[in-house]
């Protein structure tokens, strides 16, 4: 079926991940960019997958978005999920602040224990904008951990579907501004090293010793 | 005199060699005029040896031969320093205390060779046309024949003095007197004082300098048979344990388990200097000759490198990386052949003949001594840490200590690492491992617990599976010999739980099977709770804590409990709730991933293609469904075993208490409002607040809700009777239908990454000391190694692809790296007490070799040869001195010691004395001030002279006034 005649053409293909606790909202987020709407799905009993085709910056994309389990009973199965992906989003919702926290203890770890692409666009979404009464967690504690841990950051409902389109496209562009992932996007392509400048020291293999 | 040569030349001839003259006379203008800035823009090339020497040269013609004159000069540099000794300057400055000079000589392609007549008359025309363009040069020509290394030389140094110079050279039968230091001092006053003189009764004020070089003794002097030709993996499955019965240097180094290196450190030459002071007498000299080289002002080192380090052919060096290379030419066969078997039968058939030869399987007695190495020895616990760098995950390959990494690198020792032994020794590794399966007998060198690695190679993960698969069938087979006579083998059962708690009405609970069960079960601890396959769930068990309420037996029997969860009570029954045993999570390899993956991928891309045709909701949400229906069947099926397991623990629960339970935030709490309003209520038990009030949340509420259809399809059964999410025989097997079936390049594939992670692990554990360089150098290997070896994962290699070359070139970074490590290795050890020199000189070393390290170009060979130097500080004398240990009677056996200046019984190997007359003279060139007579001090006589114990150099200059 992946040979089908009505496929359409696209130049890039990203691997988007969604991540984060259960409840935040990324099956709705999800659903909102996808189809515009807004219902009360179950609680994902694994993982939901959906694909869309945008046209950024001029480049024909097809997202391969994949949407994860926050329950933890499935975690073990998610880990292999976050391989190959060229971008992860990170959702917590900003009416409850262990959601937040968890980001940090639970989720990084994560990422940095599955992620195989060093070079992976990392984005932090704080959902359920619209419950602004009851928020919990400030816009600026949600920029400070982003700047800490070098994500993108933005606030987004996904039921008055406010930032949705935004959150997806800005994460988009910086993939799309990141040559290692555009090579990997961009299927045939290949690096070699050995033709192009010796490798440089990175800031994580010369700070030993 | 050399005029009056010129004055017997005729005419024709007189008039070319006034031609030759002004000739020199205009390239010297030209080169006076342009000074050193222009000169370097034009194309001055600097000396190698030196920082700031550079020269320029131009052609000459005379009487059908042609010259070549070369000027030398300085440009400052901040490096320079102004020794006498300074290792940079040219052998012209360190003869006659020059700075800047011209040499002419006739070019050294015509082969011609100035006799001494002819040398003088080449270098008066040089005179004369220096003098023209009143130029202070000092010219030297070469006299005789190049080895001999004769000079004569001139320079004009003002309108009254000139300098002349000679230097000549004695390659046997050096008289004794000038074998001592004594007589050589003779020799230079000799220059000077006349014979009449009594020497012992005039002093002169000689200044004297000396620079002597000593060189220890080869450090592997007794052994250099071993070392290069020694065949190193003809049959020997492991080199290095029965030929080899004298310690070598690197016996303690991490590599020595596989291979011996070459110490690449020869020796040290020492330089040790005594600086400047006047000398007044013979006897004065007499004594210095008995002065140890510790009285010397200063000492400097450098090591002696092999050979073999420089050497771009790296035939004749073993080690990893050359080993490596071996494995490449075998992945490169590998896509000649379907299976493994095919490699090993293909020795019937007639092939070329030296194909055949490199291409020996080991006899069988190699064979099964690897066998046993890998298998039977060391079932302790590997300890897989060991040797990782923070890297290692990076490289796809097997932990160094695991069972397949310990296969790749036995096989790179075996037989050469050729395609056929390989499989030969594959076919063996197999077999082994299926025999362990059908005996369940522990797979060694590998964790049979935790989770499955997936950043190690599928070969590891698979046979980390089967390590888990073992461990479950060894458990259920024990499970079945403690309890003979079991009527209840066929499910595959876990022990079941109770601990305290249920004892008293647990005759009541328990069904006449399960009662048996619980005879035969042995305590339960949090291991064998894992180990089976089961886990108590995250919730706080308090299992002696069983409360009034389950005393109330109810009509169906509590099966599978954990314990009770706090002291949460079910909604529709006034009970404790139960805290169920689950079954583990099945554990997965990557290739199990990838195929859920692609499952879920698949049908992702036949929704868009109908989504992208018809756009409407109702697919969209039919998607939902259908993906919850498809693809995530695992999950659904760790959910559906979780809730009948909850069922079974908690006979009267609903729906809600098992959301309770597993999914906590989807239960809303009525809580926050009742307890300001609980007076209001009193129907609520106030002990228990029974029942508990609150709602599920809207999206677990929702109609058709999928969790809830489920859990109307689960039936209760506790978990040591379901269906076992993970099959241990089921598994096992068809990880032995991998190994067993595995094409022959996947195999090689996956060797090639974990015999490359495994040989940066095991030289990763060297001692160097604290070597930033080498650290850094090695966690570069890492990146490198993963970036080149990542195709292999993606790709369909193919024989000779690019991919191939590729691999072959990081083998030769990774011999650049192996090749450093040794040197650090080897200095570490042997500046143990002086780590400073250790470091300075590693640096050194280091930062020569930068250029040509991590291109992994093929075939470079550079002409420098490493020779940067080291000042040994005072405190660290002592570790050097203890370098040149006294001779043995052999070797001062072979020797008779000429020289004197004796460091622990050996005499230097060359040596350096710069004997020199200073006087003032009045300069009265200088025209301009007549009345201040200028006063300069100048080197009217200077001698330099150097030697071994058998010849003797010595070059003279001596300023007169003509
Ligand atoms: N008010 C409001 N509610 C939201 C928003 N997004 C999601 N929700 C609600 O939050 C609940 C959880 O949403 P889900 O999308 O199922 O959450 P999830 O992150 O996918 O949860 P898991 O699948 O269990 O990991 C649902 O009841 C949604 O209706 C939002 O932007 N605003
Ligand atoms: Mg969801």
């Amino acid at each position: 079926m992946d040979s089908s005649s009505n496929q359409p053409e696209f130049d890039y293909l990203f691997k988007l991940l969604m991540i984060g606790d259960s409840g935040v909202g990324k099956s709705s987020l999800l659903l909102s960019f996808t189809s515009e709407t807004f219902e009360d799905l179950s609680p994902t009993i694994g993982v939901d997958f959906k694909v869309k085709y945008v046209n950024v910056g001029g480049k024909k994309l097809k997202l391969a978005i994949w949407d994860t389990a926050g329950q933890e009973r499935f975690r073990t199965l998610t880990s292999s999920y976050y391989r190959g992906a060229q971008g992860i989003i990170m959702v917590y919702d900003v009416t409850r602040r262990d959601t937040f926290t968890n980001l940090s203890q639970v989720w990084a770890k994560e990422i940095d224990l599955y992620s195989t692409n060093q070079d992976c666009i990392k984005m932090l979404v704080g959902n359920k904008l619209d419950k602004e009464s009851n928020r919990a967690v400030t816009k600026k504690e949600g920029i400070n951990f982003a700047r800490d841990y070098g994500c993108l950051f933005i606030e987004c409902s996904a039921k008055t579907r406010v930032n949705v389109q935004q959150c997806f496209e800005e994460l988009v562009l910086k993939i799309l501004d990141t040559p290692s992932l555009l090579a990997e996007g961009s299927k045939g392509m290949k690096t070699n090293i050995f033709k192009e400048r010796p490798p440089q020291t990175d800031a994580s293999t010369s700070s030993c010793c | 005199m050399l005029m009056q040569v010129e004055h017997f030349d005729d005419f024709t001839l007189a008039s070319s060699w006034e031609r030759f003259i002004s000739e020199i006379e205009a390239v010297c203008r030209q080169w006076m005029a342009d000074g050193p800035k222009n000169l370097l823009e034009k194309g001055a090339v600097r000396l190698e040896f030196s920082k700031n020497l550079y020269k320029v040269k131009s052609e000459l013609k005379y009487a059908s031969k042609s010259y070549c004159m070369e000027y030398y000069f300085e440009i400052p540099h901040n490096e320079s320093k102004g020794s006498v000794w300074n290792f940079s300057l040219h052998e012209m400055q360190l003869c006659f205390g020059v700075k800047e000079f011209l040499v002419i000589a006739p070019q050294s392609a015509s082969g011609v060779v100035l006799d001494a007549p002819e040398a003088s008359k080449l270098l008066s025309a040089v005179a004369i046309a220096l003098s023209n363009c009143s130029s202070l040069l000092p010219v030297v020509v070469p006299v005789h024949d190049p080895s001999r290394k004769a000079y004569i030389g001139i320079q004009n140094m003002g309108t009254v003095f000139t300098r002349r110079f000679e230097a000549d050279h004695m390659g046997t039968q050096v008289p004794v007197q000038l074998m001592h230091l004594e007589g050589l001092y003779e020799l230079f006053i000799s220059k000077f004082a006349y014979s009449t003189l009594d020497l012992s009764v005039h002093l002169f004020k000689v200044h004297f300098t000396m620079k002597l070089t000593y060189r220890t003794l080869p450090y592997d002097e007794d052994d250099d048979v071993q070392g290069t030709d020694t065949e190193p993996t003809e049959s020997e499955g492991n080199p290095g344990d029965d030929t080899h019965n004298k310690a070598q240097w690197d016996d303690d180094c991490p590599w020595s388990e596989w291979y011996s290196a070459e110490d690449p450190i020869k020796g040290f030459e020492l330089i040790a200097i005594w600086s400047e002071k006047m000398v007044e007498s013979s006897l004065q000299m007499a004594e210095l000759e008995n002065d140890s080289p510790r009285e010397a002002d200063k000492w400097i080192i450098f090591p002696q490198l092999s050979q073999n380090l420089s050497d771009a052919s790296n035939g004749n060096q073993v080690g990893f990386a050359s080993q490596m290379h071996l494995l490449i030419d075998a992945l490169d066969m590998s896509f000649e052949a379907q299976f493994m078997e095919d490699f090993v039968s293909a020795v019937e058939n007639p092939g070329p003949d030296n194909l055949k030869a490199s291409r020996v399987i080991p006899p069988p007695s190699v064979v099964d001594r690897v066998l046993k190495e890998l298998f039977r020895e060391g079932m302790r616990d590997p300890n897989f840490a060991k040797g990782e760098h923070k890297n290692s995950r990076v490289v796809k390959g097997a932990p160094l200590e695991s069972l397949f990494a310990q296969f790749c690198l036995h096989s790179l020792w075996f037989g050469n690492c050729n395609i056929r032994a390989i499989a030969a020794l594959w076919i063996e590794f197999v077999r082994e491992v299926r025999w362990c399966w059908e005996e369940s007998q522990p797979l060694p060198k590998m964790p049979a617990n935790g989770s499955i690695d997936l950043s190690t190679c599928l070969i590891n993960q698979k046979l980390q599976m089967l390590a888990v698969c073992i461990e479950r069938k060894r458990e259920l087979n024990e499970d079945f010999e403690d309890c003979i006579g079991s009527m209840d083998q066929a499910s595959p059962r876990v022990k079941e739980d109770d601990p305290v708690g249920e004892e008293s009405d647990s005759s009541i609970m328990w069904t006449p099977g399960e009662d048996f069960d619980r005879k035969c079960d042995s305590p339960m601890t949090p291991e064998n709770l894992h180990g089976s396959g089961m886990t108590v769930s995250r919730f706080n068990n308090e299992p002696e804590d069983v409360g009034l309420a389950d005393l109330k037996a109810s009509d169906c029997i509590r099966r599978g409990s954990a314990g009770v969860v706090g002291s949460m009570m079910l909604l529709k029954s006034n009970q404790r709730m139960h805290t169920p045993l689950t079954q583990d999570a099945p554990l997965m390899t990557e290739d199990m991933h990838e195929e859920r993956l692609q499952a879920v991928e698949a049908f992702g891309n036949s929704f868009a293609n109908i989504s992208s045709e018809f756009t409407g909701l109702t697919e969209e949400a039919s998607s939902v469904i259908l993906l919850q229906n498809f693809s995530a069947q695992l999950e659904r099926d760790i959910l559906s075993s979780d809730m009948s397991a909850f069922k079974a623990a908690n006979p009267d629960a609903v729906f809600e208490d098992f959301i309770r339970w597993h999914s906590p935030k989807d239960w809303e709490d009525d809580d926050a409002q009742e307890n300001k309003s609980s007076e209001k209520l009193p129907i609520v038990d106030s002990d228990h607040g029974w029942p508990p009030q609150g709602q599920l949340s809207q999206r677990m509420s929702e109609h058709g809700n999928i969790w809830r259809n489920i859990w109307n399809d689960a039936p209760a059964l506790p978990a040591s009777e379901q269906k076992p999410l993970l099959d241990p025989n089921r598994e096992g097997e068809k990880v032995l239908h991998y190994l067993e079936t595995l094409r022959p390049h996947q195999l090689l594939e996956q060797m090639v990454c974990t015999a490359f992670r495994a040989s940066a692990d095991t030289l990763n554990q060297t001692s160097h000391g604290s070597l930033g360089q080498m650290a850094i150098k090695i966690g570069q290997i890492y990146v490198t190694m993963a970036s080149v070896l990542k195709p292999l994962q993606v790709d369909r290699l193919s024989a000779g692809s690019e991919i191939i070359e590729d691999l072959r070139r990081l083998c030769v970074v990774l011999e650049h790296v192996e090749k450093l490590l040794t040197v650090a290795a080897s200095l570490h050890r042997k500046f143990l007490q002086a780590p400073r020199l250790s470091e300075a000189i590693f640096s050194d070393y280091y930062n020569f070799n930068l250029p040509r390290m991590g291109t992994g170009s093929l075939g470079e060979s550079t002409e420098m040869t490493f020779n940067k130097k080291q000042q040994v500080r005072i405190h660290e004398r002592p570790v050097v001195s203890n370098m040149f240990t006294h001779p043995t009677a052999n070797q001062s056996w072979r020797k008779v010691l000429s020289m004197g200046n004796l460091l622990n019984g050996h005499e230097p190997i060359f040596r350096e004395i710069i004997f020199s007359i200073r006087d003032r003279v009045s300069g009265n060139h200088y025209a301009a001030y007549p009345s201040r007579v200028y006063q300069e001090e100048i080197e009217t006589y200077r001698m330099y002279i150097c030697g071994t114990s058998n010849d003797l150099r010595v070059a003279l200059s001596v300023v007169s006034c003509d």
